[in-house]
């Protein structure tokens, strides 16, 4: 056998090693599967820090400030998305998770309507090695209740009326109406109609942040 | 999973065109060393008397096929990330005869001539401006051509998946292919070479 061997020439050799390779690949499956494996502890610990979310507040001042440095994704469904979505949104729904169309490198910014679904997603995703996958807190509910809809309590002092002119200012720019608690059982809160976002003003260009990123091309 | 290192956001776009580069000329090198800045070598490919543009192609896909298919078992490389070309079967068969043609003619394909160009060949050059126009004639004829660019388009599609069969069984098949392929090189080289013991 040996000797075989040392009579071979260098490109038998090789073309041996390649079927001996080839061979052993037969039992090989390098396509990643749905199974994933979570380190429990890496999420535990991430979820405590509060280092998994975003708050509605800190969302809508990244729209206003015109950042780009994040993808928005809108978990719900297409029917859902299309009654009303928060400004710059994508709809990815979670089924498409599977096989997730985002690059690694993005930092996305996940929500559902309660932010139960953002956060199931948010553990997929972290599980395959998105480690710069965030949730709203709150979700859509949330959205609405800080930032379309915040509530100002009828017994407010004066520096609390004062501080509430931001919130009540940033829910007029998103197409909501700033609420009194007594009255808010009765004021509409019907979410503001959007066609492609046209109830919303685009956000302010002046000193605007970075540009899009666009997609790079790939191939040869 | 670690790799590929540009979509896990190891490098940026910028890096990632040095990365390019650096590969490029690593490609050049060895097409170079294969003996590839020569016209005649590659054309002699045509006439059957020396196959070496077939047997150094064919081993380049078997050495990456194993490659990418024995990192991405381990749990190294994620293949789902890694780029496809989308196929367009009608479209790609005739490109693919234009590019034998012009390969045949021009004595280069588009991989070994900007290497012939850095050794000085003259006739490498005249290849490289045909190349261009070429580019530039199907550019300007682009809303004739637009249905032939999309003929047959099937999306990207993976051996395996199209032909329903298991991945690590397509491997071995074409590990197998090659090998029957560098034989059966060998024995056309016998048959029609005219010196192939010199090579």
């Amino acid at each position: 056998m040996a000797r075989t061997l040392r009579n071979l020439t260098l490109n038998q050799r090789l073309g041996l090693a390649a079927f001996g390779l080839g061979a052993l690949a037969l039992f090989a499956n390098p396509l990643p599967g749905p199974v994933v494996a979570v380190d429990a502890q890496e999420m535990a610990l991430l979820v405590q820090r509060e280092a998994d979310h975003v708050t509605p507040q800190e969302l809508a001042a990244w729209i206003v400030e015109g950042r780009a440095d994040y993808r928005l994704v809108d978990l719900r469904s297409a029917k859902e998305f299309a009654d009303y979505s928060i400004p710059g949104a994508q709809n990815v729904p979670l089924t498409d998770l599977a096989q997730p169309p985002f690059d690694r490198s993005e930092k996305l910014l996940l929500y559902s309507q309660d932010g139960t679904h953002s956060s199931q997603a948010w553990l997929l995703l972290r599980a395959r090695g998105y480690r710069t996958a965030y949730t709203l807190n709150g979700g859509l509910d949330a959205w609405k209740n800080d930032v379309l809809f915040p509530t100002l309590r009828e017994d407010a002092s004066a520096e609390e009326k004062a501080a509430f002119q931001k919130p009540a200012e940033l829910a007029r720019y998103f197409g909501g109406t700033p609420r009194l608690a007594s009255a808010a059982g009765a004021t509409a809160t019907e979410l503001p109609r959007l066609t492609a976002g046209a109830a919303v003003a685009p956000p302010p260009t002046v000193g605007g942040g970075p540009a899009p990123r666009r997609k790079k091309k790939e191939g040869c | 999973m670690t790799t590929p290192f540009y979509k896990y956001g190891f490098f940026g776009d910028e890096t990632s065109l040095v990365v390019a580069f650096l590969i490029g000329i690593g490609f050049g090198f060895f097409l170079e060393r294969a003996g590839f800045g020569s016209s005649r070598k590659l054309v002699s490919q045509f006439y059957l008397n020396d196959l070496a543009v077939f047997r150094v192609m064919f081993t380049a896909i078997v050495t990456a096929m194993l490659g990418v298919t024995y990192l991405g078992w381990i749990g190294v490389l994620d293949l789902t990330l890694v780029y496809m070309v989308p196929t367009f079967w009608v479209a790609q068969i005739v490109g693919g005869v234009l590019l034998g043609v012009g390969f045949a003619v021009g004595g280069y394909c588009p991989g070994t001539s900007p290497a012939a160009v850095v050794m000085g060949h003259l006739d490498a050059i005249t290849y490289i401006a045909g190349i261009f126009a070429g580019v530039f004639t199907f550019a300007l004829a682009f809303p004739l051509l637009r249905g032939l660019y999309t003929a047959g388009e099937m999306g990207t599609v993976r051996l395996p998946e199209f032909l329903h069969l298991p991945y690590g069984l397509v491997v071995f098949g074409v590990v197998l292919m090659a090998l029957a392929g560098f034989w059966g090189a060998g024995w056309v080289e016998k048959r029609f070479g005219t010196a192939p013991e010199a090579r």
